[in-house]
């Protein structure tokens, strides 16, 4: 037998090798949404940073917490200082992320208004994730500041307006209006922008944070 | 649309685009999990875990290769790994020696060709079974066999070789069949 004629049947016979079914596609895709539901790897994008800064935020709170506890202690002074710090820094980076987040939502928002249709489904998403962030920060040492926590209120109600729109396409113009009018009467992002200078990381946070 | 355009969708957590891509691909690798783990259950957790490691793989995916080429590195990775894992592999594996032995003196019926060639398939080396099979089974080219196992074209042509050489060794008492 020559080469070509084995190598030819080989390669025939060879079909029958492990010869594969049709391909369950849909029992495949449902095992593999289930799968990655359970690692937990299904997450969208815009959430994605929303879940970071609660993460952080909760941290910061929690080690704030734990340090203001621990510097009752006169065991632990050096701990409880370092912890300290870390905590101040985790809680302003947090704080001055959510807070750009924010500026940047709200300042979309304006924009948008003045045009005929609002993409309103793409602002509640964000509203949403916001709206979560910002109920942590009312929980954190910001609250303790009347400024803030007052700034930090006027938010969670305006985002929760816009959470609020109809998801199905743009909003109602009255709802969109209403919360338009609702910013400019409070002042809502020029306090936002005093509370949150504009400038690299750490210089965002010279401001009421 | 095209594969940059699904692929961006994808990663801006597009349900639709990511159902797409797995329409797209699904097929080919769920055939190349089952020709090398030989087994239904198994090639559907290959499968799976291809999947699910694309997507969540897939923010680091730079385009320099083809997203097929990328899915089916994915793809060998995780049978070689998960046959070495369940040690199906080795025990699926056939000494060739002892395969050539066994039915020898015998007329040789197609099925028990079958049977034999399958068992000489399964008793290749790791390396040249991927790429006979990829090859010979599965109809890549060795550029594509090369780019999905990270080996040169003609490393893939070296093995393809020494595997054929293998299996007609084995199968020597069937020359005179596939003669005729």
């Amino acid at each position: 037998m020559t080469e070509d004629r084995f190598e030819e049947r080989l390669r025939q016979a060879a079909q029958d090798y492990h010869r594969p079914p049709a391909t369950p596609r849909e029992e495949l895709w449902d095992r593999i949404a289930a799968a990655r539901q359970r690692r937990g790897i299904v997450i969208r994008p815009a959430l994605r940073w929303g879940v970071g800064i609660a993460a952080v935020l909760a941290l910061g709170i929690a080690i704030g917490r734990w340090s203001a506890r621990g510097g009752e202690s006169s065991t632990l002074p050096a701990v409880a200082a370092g912890t300290d710090q870390g905590s101040t820094l985790a809680y302003r980076v947090a704080a001055a992320q959510y807070l750009t987040r924010t500026e940047a939502l709200l300042t979309g928002f304006r924009a948008e208004a003045r045009s005929p249709s609002v993409p309103a489904a793409q602002f509640a998403t964000q509203a949403r994730d916001l709206l979560a962030t910002t109920r942590l920060m009312l929980d954190s040492p910001a609250a303790k500041d009347a400024r803030l926590k007052s700034l930090l209120e006027d938010l969670e109600l305006v985002l929760a307006q816009i959470a609020q729109l109809p998801s199905g396409g743009s909003g109602d113009r009255e709802d969109v209006q209403s919360i338009n009018q609702g910013l400019d009467q409070r002042s809502v992002l020029l306090r936002l922008r005093t509370a949150n200078p504009a400038g690299p990381g750490p210089v965002r946070t010279q401001g009421a944070l | 649309m095209d594969e940059r355009e699904l692929i961006a969708r994808v990663r801006a957590g597009d349900g639709a685009a990511e159902r797409a891509l797995y329409d797209a691909h699904v097929d080919r690798v769920y055939r190349l999990t089952y020709r090398l783990a030989g087994d239904d259950e198994l090639a559907r957790e290959f499968t799976q875990d291809t999947f699910v490691r694309a997507f969540e793989r897939l923010g680091g995916f730079r385009g320099e290769a083809k997203l097929s080429t990328w899915l089916h590195a994915i793809a060998t990775s995780v049978v070689l790994n998960g046959l070495r894992k369940v040690k199906r592999f080795r025990q699926r594996e056939t000494d060739l020696d002892e395969a050539a032995t066994t039915s020898a003196g015998g007329r040789a019926a197609e099925p028990d060709l079958k049977r034999r060639l399958a068992q000489a398939i399964d008793g290749l080396p790791d390396g040249y079974r991927m790429v006979f099979v990829m090859h010979d089974v599965e109809g890549f080219t060795h550029d594509e066999i090369g780019a999905t196992l990270g080996i040169e074209t003609g490393t893939s042509k070296a093995q393809l070789s020494r595997a054929r050489a293998k299996l007609r060794d084995a199968l020597a008492d069937f020359a005179g069949e596939w003669v005729s």
